[in-house]
């Protein structure tokens, strides 16, 4: 007996250690490394960024030297600090006090979306899951707007959408604003405009610790099944700045849509899928991992063209975009 | 006992050549409902490089019975198990959970070896399906994925029956691993992209070179007052290795369970009534 436990015990005490594993720790310095480090590695874009990132490394090291100790505020300021330098609206810490965020990739363009100028459009709506519908132009065209992705949107949502919309020229779908959410819903929508699978892009995804490391591409498909109701109009979609991640995603689907025209601002990028993880101190860092493509093998990171660009400003009593759509809507179906 | 491997090939030979055979009795079933409750350990690299620890509970039930062959019982017996268990873990700031519930089903035959009378030997394959759904927080924009896989394994075990103070025992060591299996990840759960990618895309193929898993567990029944009764320790260690990452999970519970045994007799057909 006495041997069968000496033969066991070593078994329930195999260790869990692995090679991976790093200490709990709130040391300034510990900290920063280690987040220089998840970056270096397992975030997508260091080298499209065009930021000297062992530079940043130096830098910040120095400056997280000089941070006493136990202030998270101080800390957390210089961690977000370090990863502003990327530019991306996808990298982000998570804590219980604050949350980092960039906005530079959005600030210096054109707002190009104002509710009260998009109220005279959208007032006495319907609401189909993420979807907020109306007829304009006397009902001679239908509105959608999307403000988000991570509401979902069904078949359903579509279908029902679409059969408001039975007696109109054209479609506007306004993804404005709409900051990402879901890929599938992005996916389910987008349908809704192909009557049969197109390839729309290709992603692929950090493979290994080299900023170059990528597995190989995966051709992405718009699935003409996701959405069994269809709308062959003409549709104009409209897109600003802040039109990122799933959104900036979408448009991407809809630059291969054939009846599609899309008017407005380039888009906010955001062409990575996001994965987290952990800092020493217990932080959350949300960061792109896997990188998207049109179908020409161009990064969608920096946002998609439109096929027209047009502002509207604040000062204007109509929303300029919409009013364009229209005028589109109404040239091409007369 | 200074050569125990001596005495291990001994004790197999001796299986061997007497093998147990009962004749004309009727198959012995064994049921075992048990509850387990214990520790877990999880290190998973793709999300966290914290070692997050804490504590899983479970429900079980487990059968054994004879193989029977006409009249005659033979020296094969096989085992059916269900599990069901969930766990909460803790990152070491307590910053992030991770939630998994899941379960185990399975089926395996058993070759018994009787080298003595009160010490058996079990040897044979096990089938397995696995599955979990997992909710890790630190995920912020995909939080749950699940797996579901299928595994061959290897089973060995070992039984020693004795009675003391007026009460009888069996003593049991029993150890399963893996051989090769099939990990299935949906598309949908998109959270572990480098893992399954490159790898028939959410299709991955396991076996002794990228999965390690070895389960084993030691039991002792007894009876008390006239109940039959299941003490016992469960150790799980799994390690899945890709690319540059290690998953690595072990938990270790305490098993209590009550068992009910009775003999199964022949089915009567419907006719002979």
């Amino acid at each position: 007996m006495k041997r069968l436990i000496f033969i066991l015990f070593p078994l329930l005490l195999l260790s869990c250690h692995s090679r991976n594993e790093i200490a709990y720790s709130w040391d300034p310095v510990y900290n920063i490394e280690v987040l220089w480090d998840i970056i270096d590695t397992k975030y997508c874009f260091v080298a499209e960024k065009g930021v000297d990132w062992d530079a940043v490394r130096n830098t910040y090291v120095a400056k997280a030297a000089t941070i006493p100790q136990g202030d998270p505020v101080a800390l957390f300021d210089l961690c977000a600090s370090m990863l502003d330098s990327l530019h991306d609206g996808h990298v982000n810490i998570y804590t219980s006090f604050d949350v980092s965020r960039n906005a530079a990739w959005y600030d210096s363009y054109p707002r190009d979306f104002y509710p009260i100028q998009q109220s005279l459009y959208l007032h006495d709506y319907r609401i189909a899951g993420g979807l907020q519908y109306d007829t304009i132009d006397n009902g001679k065209i239908g509105y959608v707007y999307c403000p988000s992705f991570s509401t979902t949107i069904s078949a359903a949502n579509i279908h029902w959408v679409i059969k408001a919309f039975m007696g109109c020229k054209g479609l506007i779908l306004d993804v404005r604003d709409n900051g990402g959410g879901d890929l599938s819903n992005a996916y389910r929508l987008a349908a809704a405009f192909f009557d049969k699978d197109t390839h729309v892009g290709y992603w692929n995804h950090k493979s290994g610790t080299g900023h170059f490391d990528y597995s190989s591409a995966e051709r992405l498909t718009v699935k003409a099944d996701d959405s069994p109701s269809k709308w062959l109009r003409p549709v104009v979609v409209l897109a600003n700045r802040r039109t990122y991640s799933a959104a900036n995603f979408f448009l991407d689907c809809m630059t291969q849509a054939g009846n599609a025209v899309i008017i407005g601002g380039v888009s906010g990028g955001g062409g990575g899928m996001p994965l987290s993880y952990e800092m020493p101190c217990g932080w959350t860092v949300r960061f792109s991992s896997v990188k998207m493509y049109n179908t020409n093998m161009q990064s969608i990171e920096e946002g998609i063209a439109p096929h027209l660009v047009v502002t509207t400003k604040q000062t204007d009593t109509k929303d300029q975009i919409i009013e364009k759509a229209i005028q589109i809507i109404q040239a091409t179906t007369d | 006992m200074r050569l125990p491997a001596r005495h291990i090939i001994l004790l197999a030979i001796l299986g061997v050549l007497y093998p147990v055979h009962v004749r004309s009795a009727l198959p012995m079933h064994e049921n075992i409902l048990k509850v387990s409750f214990g520790g877990a350990w999880q290190v998973d690299p793709y999300l966290s490089a914290f070692r997050y620890d804490g504590l899983e509970v479970g429900i079980g039930n487990e059968w054994w019975q004879d193989f029977r062959r006409k009249d005659t019982l033979t020296s094969w017996s096989h085992v059916g198990r269900l599990d069901l268990r969930a766990m909460r873990l803790l990152n070491p700031p307590k910053t992030n959970a991770y939630y998994a519930f899941g379960g185990h089903a399975g089926w395996g035959a058993y070759y018994r070896w009787q080298p003595l009378r009160q010490l058996q030997i079990h040897v044979g394959p096990y089938l397995e399906l696995d599955y979990l759904a997992r909710m890790h927080n630190t995920q912020v924009n995909k939080p749950y994925s699940m797996d579901l896989g299928i595994d061959i394994e290897a089973m060995a075990g070992i039984s020693y029956s004795f009675a003391a103070k007026h009460t009888s025992y069996r003593l049991r060591y029993l150890v399963r691993a893996n051989l090769l299996g099939y990990e299935y990840m949906p598309d949908y759960w998109q959270s572990y992209y480098e893992i399954t990618e490159g790898v028939a895309a959410r299709h991955l193929c396991s076996g002794m070179w990228n999965r390690w898993m070895l389960r084993h567990e030691i039991t002792l029944d007894f009876q008390f007052p006239h109940s039959t009764w299941r003490l016992g320790v469960e150790h799980e260690y799994l390690r899945y290795g890709t690319r540059d990452m290690d998953y690595l999970r072990q938990q270790v519970h305490l098993i209590v369970g009550c068992i009910f045994r009775y003999r199964m007799h022949p089915a009567v057909r419907f006719d002979a009534l």
